[in-house]
């Protein structure tokens, strides 16, 4: 309640034990306990699937935690309440604004609480209103303009004005810097910190140590669903937080390369895209790979990893820059041309990328190999053979399926992925860019895909590995690139001294060395 | 594959059980509302198999929403909601009978020649707004709905204009001449060679769309069109590809209807086997060789309710009640989503439940 | 040019194209409400007549055609809900729910016409009643104006009143905010706690409603009877009517107006022994250009942005 007495002392949010295991089996949070302390800026950090979000839908009141207790001034509260945030004084600045695209400033802010004279708004006290936090947030934005018309930045500030709309004292921003330039990251950091000083406490949610850094008192960390620390800042350096981060340093088996002097496969010359979307957006990159060489990718999502796989896959034109494979210039090349050149993909999203979920697995298995006169009699499909192949990849890439004529989506995710790479590595392919090709997928089936992966490299493929499992990353690649804000910020020879942790400051955005 | 047969019927289960009580659900309040109502539970399901005339009419009313049943599916699975079904239709019927009245063919060369022109003039009821979703990216739905009708009053004009036979009563084209009708197949019945035509076609297009490679991509891109531009497909080909065939079967449906059953061409409004051939498409699960014993069913429904009329008081509209509440039943996400019958099937299939 | 501009400004000519604009003007302006808020409502062709026939109905039992109005509107808004529970409730698609809907409208009404007389074709056997036209007290006496303006259907009137009305509904009140909020981002609009499916349930309850005025204006004041599929696809050119005028109330009266005129012409020229059917088409022509040209423009911006 806003208006409840506040307690001077004592943390404004505790989480005691809190765990959450999705109906699915997916576990996303175990045991995590921690205060938050009323008034303070408290930064949140881990890597994609540590299970911040979790923890933040579960305080903005979208979710109930599984087991365990959050605690609001000192008592326990059911979280998944309708209402709870707002009752509660918690406003979320989301990463993805819910924002309406149609409606004016001033609509979006009072969206849900209008403020009404009879039956209508009354739209001159609305505006009083947004007038009025625009000034006292120090957040200037025209509340009459529509919200499509703005400028990303302005957008954010719409949000936070929306968050703070309603008596909040505890703002939740999550990823508030991804879509901002570094000057306007420095003047939502003053604001934070006015906010800060007139009282609110902030929740800071980030990948990026540097800013965590310089905004922040206190540091939670989480990896892989558990808090592995709460500190304040002033008493840890970066080392420690990064390696809190990414984890223990444990080594992995490492890949052998056959040759080192193989031709170069691929070539990228200072390419840049033009898009409004960060994930689209990659600036000046050049790199070459060579047959038999795996580069891997490494960056949190949405550093240009789409733009990338985009250029290389004939879905957008670099802006400038040439690309080249196998000596041909493919920088206007369409998607059809980089299939007859070579390319096979193997996207972490299946349905939408990969394959289709409606289709059977023979369907799935035999796409895009048009012209194929073993599968096909001139227009006519030739079914036993293509039962046959199909039964063979079955076997060869052990997917567990009751029949080829399955649906697709019958399968789990792990066996629907080892379909796909069936399919996609059956030809033995020049370029194969593998994108996140083991998300969502079991252990046994990532084991086998990575062996496939080595295995097309091996026959010659020059392979382009981008994921955000380091594990996977060390395990397979050979060169390491770092991909921070569309750039290249490291390029780094994979060896046994390479960890996580080594990794750690050049994805947190803390140095560059390339 | 024994396992996936079994959940293949648990599924048809499911949906027969599912059409029997919707049936169940309008019947019952009629029957118990006329002085014997076990009789008008018999006449209707019972009856349509009484003697081979009433079973020719299931045949014969099936016919046209085969066809606009098979055109209809594959315009959807290609991915696009066109309902130019309906307009391409009237369209092939009108053709065929402008053809018939206008040309002055004769010998075995008429009726090919009619049902052609029907189909070509017919497909481009779904072929317009097709290409105005493709280039421009307008509402194919929206578009194909209106200019249903602006092709029903175009046709009507030519009706009214070019073909009306000043001398008959009403608004009616002069009478088609004997070259240009489709033979009877059997005596005592209205069941014409159309019918063939209509099964033939209806396993062309489930060979053609599970059999080719050109089918099996137009499914890619209507099932995932992301995944379609990854493999590099040409989508908008495809995408009017699907639109041009389903236009055109669609067309010759109507050229065959009008040559097979009138002896002069006389619609002056749409005359809705389109959009029985949509229900057709959703209740054959967008599967042509389904479509065939769909639009069987349909047409039974449609002559057991012709049968309530003819014998009892009932009107046979009754049959649109049922058929509208099928269309509801066997969409609904409620029933064919939910968890536990989706766990039921799963459990059949004996999969492992992965990650 | 001017002769058009005359005959327009001829209270007879006037007066046909009020007739022909008010079940159009009014079952667009359902449709607006629905589609705002995301549900395009493909059923309005079915509530239309399903309205037709329910104002005949019962202001044959009650010998008071304001209680056959008043059932229409129920019956729509019934219609409406039920739509809303189908494709909310039961996960049915929009599309489907709308096309199931007239399909069964056809059948129900012309059963329902069978049931109460004995005849599938027309109501002419009931004595229903037919709502009144209003003479506006001051307004008739006016010379050109009056004749112009006064003397028309109750639900004329009403359905020009409802175009602000619905303006105002849906720029100034917090409902017509959640509606344009749920119909432009539902999750948007989840985020601030309002719930796509409530809202999308009132307006197609809502939709009905205006369906149900539609309907019932054709059997009690277009005509005084019922006829079998007596709508003949008015609820397809209201939903063109409403994709013209762009989502704005005035858009769409200003669409319904352009439409009425063309009908009305269409009217004229067969009377005159002309081809009215080319004319017949533009109701539908028109919207499918807009409708064209819009979506180019749209493609246009977007391709230039990127």
């Amino acid at each position: 309640m806003s208006n409840s007495p506040h307690l001077a002392e004592g943390p404004i949010v505790s989480f005691r034990g809190v765990s959450k295991t999705y109906p699915n089996g997916t576990v996303a949070l175990t045991d995590a306990s921690f205060d938050i302390r009323r008034g303070s800026i408290h930064a949140i950090c881990g890597e994609n699937g540590a299970g911040k979000s979790t923890l933040m839908k579960i305080l903005f009141g979208l979710e109930s935690p599984s087991a365990g207790q959050v605690l609001i001034d000192g008592a326990a509260v059911d979280t998944a309440t309708p209402d709870f945030a707002g009752k509660h004084g918690i406003g979320m600045v989301h990463q993805h604004f819910s924002l309406v695209p149609i409606l004016t400033v001033t609509e979006n802010i009072i969206l849900g609480h209008e403020p009404r004279r009879s039956i209508f708004i009354d739209r001159s006290k609305a505006r009083r209103q947004v007038v009025e936090l625009t000034q006292r947030f120090d957040l200037a934005v025209d509340p009459d303009a529509r919200t499509d018309t703005l400028s990303v930045a302005a957008q954010q500030k719409v949000e936070i004005l929306k968050a703070l709309s309603r008596d909040t004292r505890l703002l939740i921003l999550d990823e508030p810097t991804a879509v901002l330039s570094p000057p306007e990251i420095e003047e939502l950091f003053n604001r934070l910190r006015d906010l800060c000083a007139a009282g609110m406490t902030i929740l800071f949610i980030s990948h990026k140590l540097h800013e965590v850094r310089a905004l922040a008192e206190t540091v939670t960390v989480l990896r892989a669903g558990r808090v592995v620390g709460t500190t304040p800042l002033a008493e840890v350096d970066d080392t420690t937080i990064t390696r809190m981060v990414m984890g223990r340093d444990v080594d992995v088996p490492r890949r052998q390369r056959q040759r080192t002097d193989a031709p170069v496969v691929l070539e990228l010359d200072r390419v840049s895209t033009r898009s409004r979307d960060p994930a689209d957006r990659i600036e000046d990159i050049s790199l070459s790979i060579r047959a038999d060489e795996i580069v891997g990718i490494a960056g949190v999502d949405g550093s240009g990893q789409r733009g990338l796989v985009g250029v290389l896959s004939g879905l957008m034109h670099p802006a400038s820059g040439s690309v080249r494979l196998a000596d041909a210039d493919m920088s206007r090349a369409a998607a059809p041309d980089w299939r007859k050149a070579g390319l096979a993909y193997l996207p972490a999203d299946r349905y939408a990328r990969g394959g289709t979920a409606a289709l059977s697995l023979a369907d799935n298995a035999i796409a895009g190999t048009d012209g194929d006169k073993a599968l096909q009699w001139g227009p006519f499909l030739r079914r036993g053979a293509i039962r046959k192949r199909v039964q063979q990849m079955i076997a060869d890439y052990a997917v567990r399926a009751g029949g080829t004529g399955e649906r697709l989506d019958s399968l789990s995710g792990g066996n629907a992925q080892k379909l796909i790479a069936a399919r996609e590595l059956a030809g033995s392919p020049k370029l194969l860019i593998a994108d996140q090709p083991t998300r969502g997928v079991d252990v046994a089936a990532a084991a086998l895909l990575h062996g496939r992966i080595d295995l097309a490299a091996r026959d010659g493929a020059a392979v382009l590995l981008i994921t955000a499992d380091l594990d996977e990353l060390l395990r397979l690649a050979d060169r390491v690139l770092v991909l921070f804000n569309g750039k290249i910020v490291a390029d780094l020879q994979n060896h046994a001294g390479l960890t996580p942790a080594a990794l750690g400051p050049y994805m947190l955005g803390l140095e560059t060395a390339a | 594959m024994t396992r996936s047969i079994l959940a293949g019927l648990t599924e048809f289960a499911l949906t027969a059980l599912v059409i029997g009580l919707v049936i169940l659900a309008v019947l019952v309040p009629l029957a118990l509302s006329q002085p014997d109502p076990l009789e008008v539970l018999r006449l209707f399901v019972l009856g349509p198999f009484g003697t081979i005339r009433h079973m020719g009419n299931i045949l014969e009313a099936a016919t046209p929403t085969m066809m606009t049943g098979l055109a209809a599916t594959i315009i959807f699975r290609a991915g696009m909601f066109n309902l130019g079904v309906e307009g391409s239709f009237f369209l092939g019927g009108l053709a065929a009978a402008a053809t018939a009245v206008l040309l002055p063919l004769t010998g075995f060369v008429a009726t090919p020649a009619a049902i052609l022109v029907g189909a070509l003039v017919g497909s481009l009821a779904c072929i317009v707004p097709g290409y105005l979703r493709v280039r421009f990216g307008a509402s194919e739905m929206v578009n194909s709905l209106v200019l249903n009708f602006a092709f029903l009053f175009a046709g009507v004009y030519v009706l009214n204009y070019v073909l009306r036979d000043p001398n008959a009563g009403a608004l009616m084209s002069y009478k088609l001449p004997g070259d240009f009708t489709l033979d009877r197949l059997l005596q005592g019945t209205r069941l014409h060679t159309g019918v063939i035509i209509a099964f033939v076609a209806c396993l062309l297009g489930g060979i053609w769309l599970y059999g080719t490679r050109s089918g099996l991509n137009v499914r890619i891109v209507g099932s995932s069109p992301g995944f379609a531009s990854h493999l590099g497909l040409a989508s908008s080909k495809l995408l009017m590809q699907a639109q041009i065939a389903g236009g055109l079967i669609a067309g010759m449906a109507g050229a065959i209807e009008v040559l097979g059953l009138y002896s002069r061409f006389s619609w002056t409004g749409l005359p809705g086997h389109g959009w029985t051939g949509i229900t057709v498409a959703i209740l054959a699960r967008e599967n042509p060789f389904l479509v065939i014993p769909a639009a069987l069913f349909l047409a039974y429904l449609q002559v057991g309710g012709d049968m309530l009329a003819r014998n009892l008081d009932v009107p046979s509209e009754i049959v649109g009640l049922v058929t509208a509440a099928i269309m509801l039943a066997v969409t609904a996400a409620a029933i064919f989503r939910h968890p536990a019958f989706l766990r039921l099937i799963r459990d059949i299939k004996g999969q492992e439940q992965g990650a | 040019m001017i002769e058009f501009f005359g005959a327009i400004a001829d209270p007879a000519v006037f007066a046909t194209v009020l007739r022909v604009m008010t079940p159009l003007l009014l079952a667009a302006l359902g449709v607006l409400i629905s589609d705002r808020a995301g549900v395009l409502n493909i059923g309005m062709e079915g509530i239309m007549l399903s309205g037709a026939l329910i104002g005949v109905l019962v202001s044959a039992a009650t010998a008071n055609p304001f209680l056959g109005l008043f059932a229409a509107l129920i019956g729509g808004g019934l219609l409406g809900a039920l739509m809303a529970f189908f494709i909310n409730g039961l996960g049915t698609q929009f599309i489907i729910t709308g096309i199931a809907l007239n399909m069964a409208a056809l059948a129900a009404t012309t059963l329902g016409l069978f049931l109460a007389t004995g005849d599938k074709g027309m109501s002419g056997a009931l004595k229903s009643g037919v709502l009144p036209n209003l003479d506006i007290p001051l307004l008739g006496g006016v010379p050109i104006l009056g004749p112009l303006l006064s003397g028309h259907h109750m639900l004329t009137y009403l359905a020009i009143l409802a175009v602000p009305a619905v303006a105002i509904m849906l720029a100034r009140t917090p409902f017509g905010l959640h509606i344009r909020a749920v119909g432009s981002d539902p999750k948007a609009a989840a985020a601030a706690g309002i719930s796509r499916n409530r809202v999308q349930l009132y307006t197609l309850t809502l939709s009905g409603v205006f369906g149900g005025a539609a309907g019932a204006y054709l059997s009690m004041g277009y005509v005084s009877w019922f006829a079998q599929n007596m709508t003949a696809g008015r609820g397809f050119i209201a939903l063109a009517a409403e994709v013209m005028g762009m989502g704005t109330a005035w858009g769409t009266f200003a669409a319904a107006a352009v439409l009425g005129i063309a009908e009305t012409v269409a009217i004229t020229m067969q009377t005159k022994g002309l081809p009215s059917e080319l004319m017949q088409m533009i109701p539908y022509i028109v919207p499918a250009v807009m409708l064209t040209v819009y979506a180019a423009r749209r493609q246009a911006k977007a391709r230039k942005i990127s």
